[in-house]
């Protein structure tokens, strides 16, 4: 019973993680000009070797890499990033209501990136202030929750304060903009992802990847960290070091993915719990499977959004709208355990 | 492996520990008792290293604890704490496996050594058809039997027990101390183990330590220190002492 238990559940992780590729390639043929399967493998063959295929409009080519291409890589991206560091922080922190957005990371991260856009304009990379104010919001939380940073609602009050110490900062920011910039800052502040470019993608997609890369290799990692501190103390671990690196790791990728497609709530926060549901608590697994579920339902949203309605509602808003309920049914439905 | 303690101080803001000397043999299991908020916990964590340790104050086989890289510490000594505090449903062997942490990598996943050492600590405490059980799954007296397994997976020559039996039916407690017993005989472990039962303490211990108000009061072989006089004085009530079967119960 057990080992068919076992293999259905391999089953699924194996579907889960190949169902990433499979939404890709689907996703690039999805929009307001669709290209059938076949043409999409045309226009791949074409762009590799323009002169085998001639008959390949122009027109194909340019959708895929210039706009469709860049769209997709970004909405994986993003939702492997906010999936791996909401995962990763819950385990840091004990807690299965920690998330990016609770530490502050990407309000400071919005923030950062906002004043960057208004007062250095899009040439200069909007990361690096992202990244340096996420830094800034983190440490505030963790210095002011101090010792007491396992403390979930010493932490949980720190976070909401820093939080709107940012988001005031983010109102003063968008009050000298000029109405052109606001108007763009605003649809960005409420996550979009209409504006990938591959220029956004050189910067954050390695930030990304080196970020992801870290914390897989620290997946199991997380299961010790998870533990109370005297107790991760107690089998080896360099409690204040490792968490850092941890901190460093889930500050870059939620930096690096707020800086273009502005705050996404709750994906970071709902995708863990939906991969501990299904495949228990085991971060070896959890990493990983987050990183696939975030990325597969980034870009179903995403396809949702491009294909379904003339006009696009931004991710940020859909992810919310659509995600909180289902997870209230599943939450509902599943009666087992599963932190 | 031994373990010395040469005037150790620790203090929180409102209590401090001090223990002028003290020593611990390998294979002997020692009992601390005392009254609550006597330092029993705060002198395990101590030489756990869960607190800071003073240098040059706790030496294991002459080498100072405060000196050791954590990976080093952790592979001489563990701290088995009274319980473990789950948020996430790990099973069984996923909890025990975490003893290993001293020797893994951080960047690195166990290795097929580290799964058989786990293996066989659930094994030496008879749970291993509990492998796949969930965590929340399991009575807290065999939560104990799994902290103690991770312990052994940890492959410390030196056990630091916390209250193992706290909460614990007279048979679980007898069990885990039985087990505590093995290990110290068996595995060679030196082991110092906090427990509020007098009787357990003295009949399953081969010495004791006394402590009150942060300080060691007394301390030697169990069958030599358990006096009327001493618990009175340890305890400020008054307590009686009665052999039985072989064995001592104290009445109060």
């Amino acid at each position: 019973m057990s080992g068919q238990r076992n293999s259905k559940a391999r089953g699924l992780a194996i579907f889960v993680l190949i169902l990433p590729l499979f939404l890709f390639l689907v996703s690039l043929s999805i929009g307001s000009y669709g290209i059938s399967p076949q043409g999409l493998f045309k226009t791949v063959l074409s762009v590799v070797s323009p002169a085998s295929h001639p008959d390949v409009p122009a027109a194909y080519r340019d959708i895929l890499l210039r706009i469709r291409l860049p769209r997709v890589l970004l909405a994986m991206a993003v939702g492997a990033a906010l999936s791996v560091s909401g995962a990763s922080l819950q385990a840091l922190f004990k807690n299965p209501l920690v998330n990016e957005y609770i530490l502050g990371i990407s309000s400071g991260a919005a923030f950062g990136a906002a004043l960057s856009i208004v007062f250095l304009g899009r040439a200069f990379p909007p990361q690096v202030g992202g990244f340096v104010f996420a830094v800034v919001a983190v440490g505030a939380v963790l210095l002011i929750s101090g010792k007491a940073e396992t403390h979930f609602i010493s932490l949980l009050l720190t976070g909401i304060i820093v939080t709107a110490f940012f988001s005031a900062l983010l109102s003063l920011v968008e009050f000298f903009a000029s109405p052109y910039v606001l108007q763009a800052l605003f649809f960005w502040l409420m996550g979009s992802l209409s504006l990938a470019s591959w220029k956004d993608l050189y910067i954050s997609l390695p930030l990304v990847a080196v970020g992801l890369v870290m914390l897989y290799l620290l997946r199991w990692r997380l299961n010790v960290l998870s533990m109370s501190d005297e107790e991760a103390r107690s089998v080896g671990v360099n409690v204040r070091r490792e968490k850092m690196l941890v901190i460093a790791a889930t500050t870059l990728i939620t930096a690096a993915a707020t800086a273009i497609v502005g705050i996404i709530g709750w994906l970071g926060f709902i995708v863990p719990h939906l991969v501990r549901m299904m495949f228990g608590a085991d971060n070896r697994r959890v990493v990983p499977l987050s990183a696939a579920m975030g990325a597969s339902i980034m870009m179903i949203a995403d396809d949702i959004i491009r294909g379904l309605s003339s006009f696009e509602i931004p991710i940020g808003i859909f992810t919310s709208l659509v995600g909180i309920p289902i997870f209230l049914v599943l939450l509902k439905k599943t009666k087992k355990v599963w932190l | 492996m031994s373990i010395r303690v040469t005037n150790l101080a620790f203090a929180f803001p409102k209590f401090s520990l001090r223990v002028k000397e003290l020593a611990f043999e390998s294979a002997k299991v020692t009992a601390i008792v005392g009254p609550n908020g006597a330092g029993k916990t705060t002198f395990l964590k101590c030489l756990g290293a869960v607190l800071p340790t003073p240098k040059g104050s706790l030496f294991i086989d002459g080498r100072d604890l405060a000196s050791l890289k954590s990976r080093e510490r952790a592979r001489l000594v563990c701290y088995v704490p009274q319980e473990h505090d789950t948020t996430f449903n790990y099973t069984v062997s996923d909890f025990v496996l975490m003893g290993r942490a001293a020797y893994i990598s951080p960047f690195a996943l166990p290795s097929q050594e580290d799964t058989r050492a786990a293996a066989e600590a659930l094994d030496f405490v008879g749970l291993t058809g509990y492998a796949d059980r969930a965590i929340s799954e399991i009575s807290s007296g065999e939560r104990r039997l799994v902290l103690i397994a991770r312990a052994l997976a940890q492959q410390s020559d030196i056990l630091l027990m916390d209250e193992p039996t706290t909460f614990l039916d007279p048979k679980h407690e007898t069990e885990v101390l039985q087990l505590v017993r093995k290990l110290a005989v068996e595995k060679m472990k030196t082991i110092l183990v906090t427990l509020h039962s007098l009787e357990m303490a003295v009949q399953h211990s081969d010495q004791m330590v006394f402590m009150k108000g942060g300080e060691v009061v007394a301390h030697g072989k169990s069958a030599d220190v358990f006096q009327e006089s001493l618990l009175e004085s340890v305890y400020d009530m008054k307590m009686k002492i009665i052999d039985w079967e072989g064995r001592k119960i104290v009445l109060r």
